[in-house]
């Protein structure tokens, strides 16, 4: 087959088709056609197509372009027949343009557009990657640890000691053992839901040689009556430092960095005294925003019985720890004013953010 | 802490309005929580932490104030006038055993004869009153008044109820029946301190006085206890008997065992004043020699400077611990000998020092743009899979939602496809019921949907990223806690697959290998469930709901549901992709519409096709499958796929794909007898 002939078949072909669609009545005779002409097995331009495997090189680009131009006409003729009949060309509807010229309704640009449903990240996510994010360009890493933790890294080696108010079976969530003594809080092997995300610090310290800058992140368990202000699960970061010689300057520098870049303006920190077992000096932190002094978190010096209970040597090496309450953060910034409405998972909550 | 400030200032000059003492007393240690006017005189409510039981009395406030303000601080000298002096001995007319010395260290007593019982005076009273203490009589008044002055509570019992006229320390006897001045029972049990006559009861050590013995009209002849009972003693009775006081509060937080006779004597001097008497010489003591041995603190210098990150004037410093009530046994330029004072216990290492330097310092002076060296930080692994995951839910219409970790029995049985041991249990519940550690997010987000289709929230789509708890065989180290993704949502089963299918290609960026088998449970529709697995470990399973649980959950409609083990997936993570070159040559596509029995799944046909294809087979897609027993029989079904055929160095002819074709068919002849639609 030459050029031209491939050429000719394809005219002959448009011809005929152009014709015969345009007089179709009913969607029967249209499905005819399109078979016949655009059939993917035995259509007609089908078998035209398959003979340009034996034109020359040379002239391929020229037959693909001439191919191309006559199916586009095709299935515009196609198309056309097909408003024609199921009554869709209402405006300029003439036997005389129908072939050539597709009649379109007018556009209402005023109709609201088909959105894609797009799911959304829950408001605590958004807060707690917004927080890696900005601790991150502070030199923070991010560490996970697990959710049920030992007395050893949720209380003793914070120097938290057997007598202490905070491991009371009641206020924390012993996980029932069979067999023994299931409420004695001070059996060594005495698993819980962890209390607070400190102990990711302890086991980031346990594996890892100082320095070390990282937050840990996740949820923690306190028996707390569910209210509008609290709930027994909630999440907390915590930001740890540890190096040869870190300050409380440096503790109070890095906070109020963090501050100016999370609420995105100049922020003063203040710093009151406080107690943790876990730091020593310890303080609360606020930030002076929008003319009044706001409770940010706790924060202190790491106490040297801590980095003792790692294998540090308090004299080397010094460091300081913060941490605050995600929840808190995330209702201030979005206006959430019932904590519960966090964990309610109402989609008219959740798509909100 | 409840603070008057007339009463304060009994101790202390203070020249600052209590507005601005308060302030000060919140930014050095004691956070202001509010200030009430009562009458003429102001109350300040002022938190004080765990470790300064100190300060639970006015005279420590009062020691705060007077450091901070640098002005002396006036302690009353607790002396009974020589003319109410009894010169009876105290041990003369009382017995004193200690048989229970872990709970109670410490245990002293002084008896006053010829008390006359009455109100007491109106500064007391306008004083107790104030801080909100009910004023009872001048007996039980001079008691509460020397224990919010100093922070040692005190106890008056009528002496002639005591028996015996021994007093008796022990542990309470198992189920031991007591009569509070409550008017109540209550039961008590052996890590109890119980005090005794020589025949019962007739105080619950630390906690409440026994009703028998307590302070009446009639009252004549006293017996004043000053004791120092153990914390942990304490905690436990008020707790497990629901009898928390000021007392109780004082002693979980250790009291002063040096300053037992200072209160007792005190409470004495007040009394005699207010009630007459005579007070007896002494005191019946369980430990006179008890001494709180304090130790010596070694200061430097260059220390307060490393931890805070300024200098403070080293005299400055030493200065603040003496006011304080620190002894500086010795020093030089460079460091200092320091011995606290017995009523600050929490004052037992240099660092504790530097504290109470900086806070009466002023943390204002620590500055907030200090040199903070860069460093670099990275991005985990985990977190990068997790954005992709969690964008994958997103863009197929899953919110995300957050649910709790523990849940009560019915969703804990509901379904649980990653172990079949019974779920770990918490000793508290969370939520009401809820004492089960979680072994699927699932049912959590079934609930979850319920919530929104009672809410006419309809075709909620939920997803979770979370750990699920699974139990080991042997409770040694810790059980395993699986970050998993779960999903329940509207649509059918293939849609949960093709949202694992889009998770695992976008995370590993290529073919991780899986199997499917079949997953038969209660919760799943038959012929929908699947279990989806990976080098013999399951890394996703999905199916429907099944019938029963719909209607037993009133569901509103059919919904699909999942989970994936994030860990397992992770190990497969390709953080950065590589560019697999564009092929410029057209592809060529042939649909197959092949007649099979119902038994040839998909799995096996593509691996068939995949074979005998050869390499210019890039894709095989699948279409639909339908059935129609009347041209082909009952037991067979059609299944219509495409080819994707392309060679990376030319432009396939129509030949060759015929031939690839014609490979296909014969193989799929064989393997199958499949026939092709013509």
């Amino acid at each position: 087959m030459s050029l031209a002939d491939f050429t000719s078949s394809l005219d002959s072909l448009l011809v005929a088709a152009e014709k015969s669609l345009g007089l179709v009545a009913d969607e029967a005779g249209l499905e005819e056609l399109r078979v016949l002409y655009t059939g993917a097995k035995n259509g007609q331009l089908k078998s035209i197509q398959k003979g340009m495997g034996s034109l020359s090189s040379d002239e391929r680009p020229a037959a693909g372009k001439k191919f191309n131009e006559v199916r586009d006409s095709v299935q515009a003729a196609i198309d056309n027949a097909a408003a024609r009949i199921s009554g869709g060309s209402l405006v300029g509807a003439s036997p005389k343009s129908s072939g050539t010229k597709k009649s379109v309704p007018p556009i209402d640009p005023t109709l609201p557009g088909v959105r894609p449903r797009l799911g959304r990240l829950h408001p605590i996510t958004q807060t707690i990657e917004d927080l890696k994010e900005i601790m991150g360009r502070l030199g923070f890493s991010a560490t996970e640890g697990p959710e049920i933790e030992d007395t050893w890294h949720n209380f003793v080696a914070l120097n938290i000691p057997e007598d202490h108010p905070a491991r009371d079976p009641l206020d924390n969530f012993y996980l029932a053992t069979a067999g023994k003594n299931a409420s004695d809080p001070t059996a060594l092997d005495a698993k819980l839901l962890r209390s607070q995300t400190s102990t990711v610090q302890i086991r980031a310290m346990e594996s890892q040689k100082p320095p070390l800058r990282i937050i840990s992140l996740g949820r923690v368990y306190r028996p707390d009556e569910a209210d509008a202000t609290h709930f027994p699960m909630f999440h907390q970061m915590e930001g740890l430092w540890i190096d040869t010689s870190v300050s409380m300057a440096q503790l109070k520098s890095v906070l109020r960095m963090f501050a100016t870049s999370y609420l995105g303006g100049d922020v003063t920190i203040r710093f009151r005294p406080s107690f943790f077992p876990f730091t020593e000096p310890s303080v609360e932190v606020d930030y002076f925003w929008n003319d009044q002094w706001i409770e940010f978190g706790g924060a202190g010096m790491v106490d040297p019985n801590v980095l003792k209970a790692v294998g540090y040597d308090p004299e080397e090496m010094s460091g300081f720890a913060f941490g605050l309450g995600v929840e808190r953060l995330c209702m201030r910034r979005y206006g959430i004013t019932d904590i519960r409405d966090l964990f309610r998972s109402d989609v008219r909550f959740l798509r909100q953010f | 802490m409840l603070v008057s400030w007339e009463w304060l200032t009994q101790y202390v000059d203070i020249d600052l309005s209590p507005d601005d003492m308060a302030n000060r007393f919140a930014l050095s240690g004691l956070n202001h929580e509010s200030t009430t006017k009562v009458g003429p005189d102001f109350v300040i409510d002022l938190e004080v932490t765990s470790n300064r039981g100190d300060c639970l009395g006015h005279i420590g406030v009062a020691r705060e104030a007077s450091v901070l303000l640098s002005t002396p601080l006036r302690i009353p000298a607790p002396i009974v006038s020589p003319a109410s002096v009894d010169a009876a001995q105290t041990s003369s007319l009382i017995k004193l055993s200690n048989r229970f010395e872990t709970g109670c260290p410490r245990y002293t007593g002084k008896v006053i004869r010829g008390v006359k019982v009455a109100p007491s005076p109106a500064w007391m009273q306008r004083r107790l009153t104030a801080i909100g203490v009910k004023p009872v009589n001048n007996i039980v008044d001079a008691t509460n008044y020397v224990m919010f002055e100093c922070g040692q509570p005190l106890h008056a019992f009528d002496l002639s109820k005591i028996r015996g006229s021994e007093i008796v320390v022990r542990p309470a006897e198992a189920k031991e029946k007591f009569i509070a001045i409550d008017h109540r029972t209550y039961e008590l049990d052996p890590s109890m301190v119980v005090i005794a006559d020589a025949e019962r009861a007739i105080a619950l050590g630390g906690v409440m006085g026994g009703e028998d013995s307590e302070v009446s009209e009639s009252t004549v002849d006293l017996l004043i206890e000053a004791a120092d009972f153990t914390p942990l003693a304490i905690r436990r009775a008020a707790r497990k008997l629901r009898l928390h006081s000021p007392a109780s509060y004082r002693f979980e937080r250790r009291v002063n065992s040096e300053g037992l006779l200072w209160a007792a004597e005190r409470c004495c001097q007040l009394i005699v004043e207010m009630a007459g008497g005579k007070a007896t010489s002494g005191f019946v003591d369980s430990a006179p020699q008890n001494k709180t041995q304090m130790p010596e603190v070694i200061l430097r210098k260059q220390r307060i400077i490393d931890v805070l990150g300024i200098a403070i004037p080293w005299k400055r410093s030493l200065d603040i611990l003496s006011a304080l009530g620190c002894v500086i046994a010795s020093k030089n330029d460079e460091k200092a000998t320091v011995v606290a004072p017995p009523f600050r216990l929490d004052l037992g290492r240099e660092v504790d020092l530097i504290e109470e330097i900086a806070r009466m310092n002023g943390y204002e002076k620590i500055p907030e743009d200090a040199v903070v060296p860069i460093f670099v930080s990275a991005r985990r692994d985990k977190d990068v899979m997790l954005q992709r995951v969690r964008s994958v839910a997103t863009a197929a219409g899953y919110d995300e939602a957050l649910t709790a970790s523990v849940v009560n029995k019915q969703a804990s049985s509901l379904i649980s496809p990653w172990t079949a041991l019974p779920p770990l249990m918490t000793q508290v519940q969370l939520l009401e019921g809820a004492t089960f550690l979680r072994r699927s997010i699932v049912p959590s987000l079934i609930q979850a949907y319920q919530n929104n289709q009672s809410q006419q929230n309809r075709d909620a789509c939920l997803f979770e990223t979370a750990l699920v708890y699974l139990p080991s065989a042997d409770s040694k180290g810790l059980p395993t806690q699986q970050n998993t993704l779960a999903w329940v949502g509207t649509g059918s089963s293939r849609d949960s697959k093709g949202m694992i299918e889009e998770i695992v290609r976008r995370v590993a960026h290529g073919q991780v290998l899986t199997t499917e088998e079949d997953y038969a449970d209660p919760c799943v529709a038959d012929n929908t469930g699947v279990r989806v697995l990976c080098d013999g470990r399951m890394l996703a399973w999905y199916g429907n709901v099944s019938r029963s649980v719909r209607s037993t959950l009133k569901l509103d409609q059919d919904l699909t549901f999942g989970e994936l083990n994030l860990d397992l997936l992770q190990e497969f993570l390709l953080t950065i992709p590589r560019l697999k070159p564009i092929v410029p040559y057209p592809a060529i596509q042939r649909d197959l519409n092949f007649i099979l029995d119902e038994s040839v799944r998909w799995g096996s046909l593509s691996q068939v096709v995949h074979n005998s294809a050869g390499e210019l087979l890039t894709d095989c897609i699948y279409r639909e499958t339908y059935r129609d027993a009347e041209k082909d029989g009952e037991g067979k079904k059609r299944v219509l796929l495409s080819l994707i055929l392309q060679s990376p160095t030319q432009t396939l002819t129509g030949q060759q794909a015929d031939d690839v074709v014609a490979k296909v068919l014969k193989a799929t002849k064989e393997s199958f007898d499949a026939a092709i639609v013509a």
